[in-house]
């Protein structure tokens, strides 16, 4: 074995090791941001189910204020107050009035 | 050492092999029934997301259709075995007979699914949530609502159990109005609790909100007009549209009989037809003034023209056209105004064979008016025998020719805007659209001039008169066609006009169906409502009146 030989045999040695070295470090790192990414994913997750619980909650109570305005606001009900409560009439004649 | 190490690796890699085949076989042979069980219960379950169908709202924001949240209260009888005390919780939180519900758990126990109730409020659902019974759960439901109820039925239209659009504007605008439900993975245990949710698979997509071109204010006063004439006069049926003069679209349509859409369990079918879409009619004296606008286009007449209807009748062929009286000598505007058949027919038969069939035509008379509602009906101008001089005579009269209420809105909507033929909506629109002009502007207001006659004193129609504003319009009365030809105990009354005459801002078409009494005819039928409508329509609309009255 020349001298030379065993030199480069040493270079590749040392090289092997830093590759697997860092493809270790990778593969950790790697394993960690997947736990990371898997944390994150589920807290996103209760957030989505959260907001959607608070969007169907403000959904319901939305529809029902528009059926509660849809019913007192109806003109029936304006009408028969307008009548009954208040005692008012259509005007049935125009008349202008100079002032 | 080399050769150790590769064999020590070897050695361990085909002991965990040969340790793992070993376990799986075991495992196989020993435990696959328990293991099969336990795999079934902890499975892998799609669940529905709900979403709710978008909301119908009126031009003005009013809601007229709204998806309201209700829960269906499920349990697995396999799973769940109830004692009397929690039926007895159970069927009282859910307001159901205790014997009733033991009966049907009883029933159900060898099925996997059972609704304890279906579609009660959200409240219903907590309190019963709150009982904390193990194996009742609940299932988000969305239930349509019709805040204007009987009012605007027709228009609104329904939806199915699966919340499907079926009538109207539910099934015309179905597919915007429509929702998806969305889908997720879950993790369930054996009692059908979700234990981790898995995965997100889709979004549920609500329904996009949609705005109709109806005025509920308008839409109410329509109604309710049109409720009062028919119990007044007996009627069978009836409608009333609006158009609204300047965009065409359609600002009231009522239709009676009517139907509550939140209580369709009682409804009869022929209720639920929008009329004023679906039912044909002769349309009676309320096409003269096409015949008449056909008369001006023709440069043979004007509006100073006179025509003698003496002596109150005229022979056409084998047919004898007759007026109430003997009105001598008429104007156009008078022959309009007191709706003389001798007037008309005189001028029909003057002029050239196709002229009034092609004023029909052009006005719309044998198009779909497109509205944009399902169930829409095409009425029909037979145009095959106008040699004929009788054909000629009775189309010039309305007769002979079929059309629907929308149609001859359209028809009177185009008189409104001075010649120009406007698409109808039923969707709010930003803006008029482009129409096509059917006929020369000073033609029609020559022509719109002359139906101002129709309210006065010496009109077939002085009840249509509206306090503070010139109306323009035309009555008709058109006897139904029965077994042995026209009958002459059941009519159709209509009133047809707009308002204000000189600068319209509503079309208002009347129909009423078989009244009963003395008076049947649409002055006195038609016409009344006519004027209640519109004289509410104008003051809503802040249209300033014209003179005191």
């Amino acid at each position: 074995m020349t001298k030379s030989r065993v030199k480069v045999e040493r270079r590749a040695t040392w090289q092997w090791g830093l590759a697997i070295g860092v493809i270790y470090a990778a593969v950790a790192a790697s394993g960690v941001w997947v736990a990371a990414t898997a944390q994150s994913v589920r807290g996103l997750f209760v957030a989505l189910e959260r907001n959607q619980d608070q969007q169907d909650a403000l959904l319901d109570e939305y529809s029902r204020l528009l059926i509660e305005r849809g019913t007192v606001s109806s003109y029936q009900n304006v009408d028969q107050v307008a009548e009954r409560q208040l005692a008012m009439r259509f005007p049935e004649a125009v008349q202008k009035v100079s002032r | 050492m080399s050769r150790w190490r590769h064999l020590t690796v070897v050695g361990t890699f085909v002991a965990l092999a040969l340790g793992l085949a070993v376990r799986m076989a075991y495992l196989n042979v020993t435990e696959r029934a328990f293991l099969q069980e336990q795999g079934d219960a902890r499975s892998l379950r799609y669940e529905t997301l709900a979403a709710s169908r978008g909301i119908i709202f009126d031009r003005n924001g009013e809601p007229l259709a709204v998806s309201t949240p209700v829960v269906s209260i499920w349990i697995d009888p396999t799973q769940t075995e109830l004692t009397p005390a929690q039926v007895g919780l159970l069927a009282k939180a859910s307001d159901l007979d205790v014997r009733e519900l033991a009966g049907r758990v009883a029933r159900y126990a060898h099925r996997e699914f059972m609704f304890v109730k279906r579609r009660v409020s959200p409240q219903v659902a907590h309190d019963v949530n709150a009982l904390g019974i193990p194996g009742v759960h609940f299932e988000r439901e969305y239930r349509r609502y019709y805040p204007a109820g009987e009012t605007a039925a027709h228009v609104v239209g329904i939806t199915n159990v699966d919340d499907q659009g079926q009538e109207g504007a539910e099934l015309a605008f179905d597919n915007e109005l429509r929702s998806v439900q969305g889908r997720k993975l879950v993790l369930k245990d054996s009692r059908h609790e979700s234990v981790k949710d898995i995965e997100y698979i889709t979004a549920p997509r609500f329904g996009r909100d949609l705005a109709l071109s109806l005025d509920l204010r308008l839409q109410f006063f329509a109604d309710r007009e049109l409720r009062t004439a028919i119990e007044d006069h007996h009627a069978k049926a009836g409608t009333v549209v609006m158009l609204d003069a300047h965009t065409g679209e359609v600002l009231a349509m009522a239709n009676q009989p009517s139907f509550n859409p939140n209580e369709l369990s009682r409804v009869a079918i022929d209720a639920r037809r929008n009329r004023a879409i679906t039912d044909v009619y002769e349309p009676g004296s309320t096409v003269k003034p096409l015949t008449v606008l056909a008369a001006l286009e023709s440069g043979r007449f004007s509006e100073d023209s006179v025509i003698d209807t003496a002596p109150g009748y005229l022979q056409v062929g084998r047919m004898l056209v007759h007026d109430p009286l003997n009105r001598g000598r008429l104007s156009l505007g008078e022959i309009l105004a007191r709706s003389s058949q001798v007037g008309i027919a005189k001028i029909a038969l003057t002029l050239d064979e196709r002229m009034v069939f092609d004023a029909f035509i052009r006005a719309g008379l044998s198009d779909s008016t497109s509205c944009g509602l399902p169930g829409e009906v095409v009425g029909k101008v037979p145009g095959g025998e106008l040699k004929n001089p009788i054909v000629r005579t009775t189309l010039a009269y309305g007769y002979g020719l079929t059309i629907t209420p929308l149609q001859l809105a359209q028809a009177y909507l185009m008189l409104a805007t001075g010649g120009v033929r406007l698409p109808i909506s039923i969707v709010r629109r930003d803006s008029a659209p482009q129409g096509q002009r059917e006929f020369d502007t000073e033609t029609v207001e020559s022509l719109v001039r002359m139906m101002k006659g129709v309210d006065s004193a010496h009109g077939t129609a002085p009840k249509s008169r509206v306090a503070g504003y010139e109306i323009a319009g035309k009555t008709g009365t058109a006897r139904k066609v029965g077994p042995n030809g026209y009958d002459d105990e059941r009519h159709v009354a209509f009133f047809a006009g707009l308002a204000p005459a000189d600068d319209p801002r509503v079309v208002v078409i009347v129909v009423i169906d078989e009244p009963q009494g003395d008076k049947v005819g649409g002055g006195d039928v038609a016409g009344p409502v006519f004027s209640r409508v519109v004289a509410r329509a104008l003051r809503v609309l802040n249209v300033e009146p014209e003179f005191a009255s």
